[in-house]
């Protein structure tokens, strides 16, 4: 048995071929992540409208129904527009992944909402938590401190929840997360993607 | 050009390799699962035994009977994980490492909002059981979606329906059934399966069950 063969028998060149998969997979699942953050700021942003619905305008029960069915339509027909061909097993799962979260989010904002739960100080934290777990586990499979920052955000506003628990505080809690884990994670992946996009086309001139 | 041959140059013999080298990482994937399958027992054990000390006795210590059994759990975890990284042949490969991501983030945020919960006296609230539920469900729903593993995702299914039911069924007495059901019988029956299959050997297989 050589020095770097395992127990396992996998040789040298089989572990340096792995390595080099699985970095390529974690470049383009970044690169993938990349791509779609124009949809954490789109989220971002309704999340705006929909709390500045509810404290500026009428029929305020309608603005999150209203603002969130908006945002699945426009990231579903947006999606299908933008889907590459350049996908690999780890932005599958990161799509994945970012599929279960919005299905166990929306299956639990409904079941909230229906039976008069949804102004629980827990309600708000947990979906807060939510957010954050699925930014954590992405963070944590593309090895990305960006999106482990944004997790730390939301977490951070999902323990703040507990302890501030006024509208005005919730209100604020919730806006600063959407600013910092979401619009502001989402500007810098589109930035990183444009910068990219930009690199291609030099090394092709 | 190559039937198999795409745009990128990946020859048919690279996809062969790379769907071997997937489905191998996949068999590992679940042979961790199963290896670490005794922590589901285990906090499935931690959660029935809360709960029986805070229904039984509720007078011995009753309030404290979550924060010293969640206490314990973590300890009891943590010297388990140190003694199985111990073991001979005890290796990790991308989907294992995934798995272990997706799980460590649950645990993480999890221990932050139990403790946060419990330590501003909102664990009462019906949306804070349910959101644990829900919690569950996403890890456990996306590490089947890992593993491509049926039995994990019926589980995540049981877990979802369990966080639905709390908020339909709108009582306390039945948000601690719920709770009893699912923390503590699904928590152990699912590690107990996953043990057993980690026993036969069959997980290294990579068939989906």
């Amino acid at each position: 048995m050589t020095d770097m063969e395992r127990e396992d028998g996998t040789t040298r060149d089989e572990l340096v071929q792995r390595v080099a998969l699985m970095e390529a997979m974690i470049a383009e699942g970044r690169q993938s992540t990349a791509r779609w953050g124009w949809v954490f700021v789109m989220w971002g942003l309704i999340y705006f409208a929909a709390m500045a619905w509810v404290v500026f305008l009428p029929f305020k029960e309608w603005a999150w129904p209203v603002c969130i069915a908006v945002g699945i339509v426009v990231s579903v027909v947006k999606g299908r527009q933008r889907r590459s061909k350049g996908e690999n097993q780890r932005s599958r799962s990161l799509a994945a992944v970012w599929q279960i979260f919005s299905a166990g989010i929306t299956l639990y904002v409904i079941g909230a909402i229906a039976s008069g739960h949804g102004t629980q100080s827990a309600y708000y934290a947990a979906i807060m938590f939510f957010i954050g777990l699925a930014h954590g586990t992405s963070a944590r499979i593309l090895r990305w401190g960006a999106q482990g920052m944004a997790a730390a955000v939301w977490c951070a506003g999902g323990l703040a929840m507990f302890f501030f628990t006024t509208q005005d505080e919730i209100l604020a809690i919730f806006l600063i997360a959407t600013f910092f884990g979401m619009i502001l994670f989402g500007l810098y992946a589109m930035w990183l993607e444009r910068r990219r996009a930009a690199g291609m086309v030099q090394a092709h001139a | 050009m190559a039937e198999f041959e795409q745009e990128d140059g990946m020859t048919r013999d690279d996809l062969v390799q790379r769907v071997a080298l997937m489905e191998a990482m996949i068999a590992e994937g679940r042979q961790y699962t199963g290896r670490n399958a005794w922590i589901f027992v285990l906090w499935g054990l931690v959660d029935l035994t809360a709960w029986a000390w805070q229904n039984y006795s509720p007078h011995f210590g009753g309030p404290w009977a979550w924060p010293i059994c969640l206490t314990a759990g973590v300890v009891l975890t943590l010297a388990g994980k140190k003694i199985r990284k111990s073991d001979k042949g005890y290796s990790s490969n991308d989907v294992c490492s995934r798995v272990m991501g997706v799980w460590g983030m649950m645990g993480l945020a999890m221990g932050i909002y139990v403790a946060s919960a419990m330590l501003t006296n909102f664990s009462w609230q019906y949306s804070y059981v349910a959101g644990l539920l829900m919690m569950f469900g996403m890890a456990h729903a996306i590490s089947a979606m890992f593993l491509h593993w049926r039995m994990q995702g019926l589980v995540a299914a049981v877990y979802w329906a369990g966080g639905v039911a709390i908020f339909v069924c709108n009582s306390w007495r039945a948000t601690n059934t719920i709770m009893l059901i699912e923390m503590g019988v699904v928590m152990v029956l699912f590690g107990l399966y996953a043990m057993g299959r980690e026993a036969k050997g069959s997980g290294c297989k990579g068939e989906r069950a």
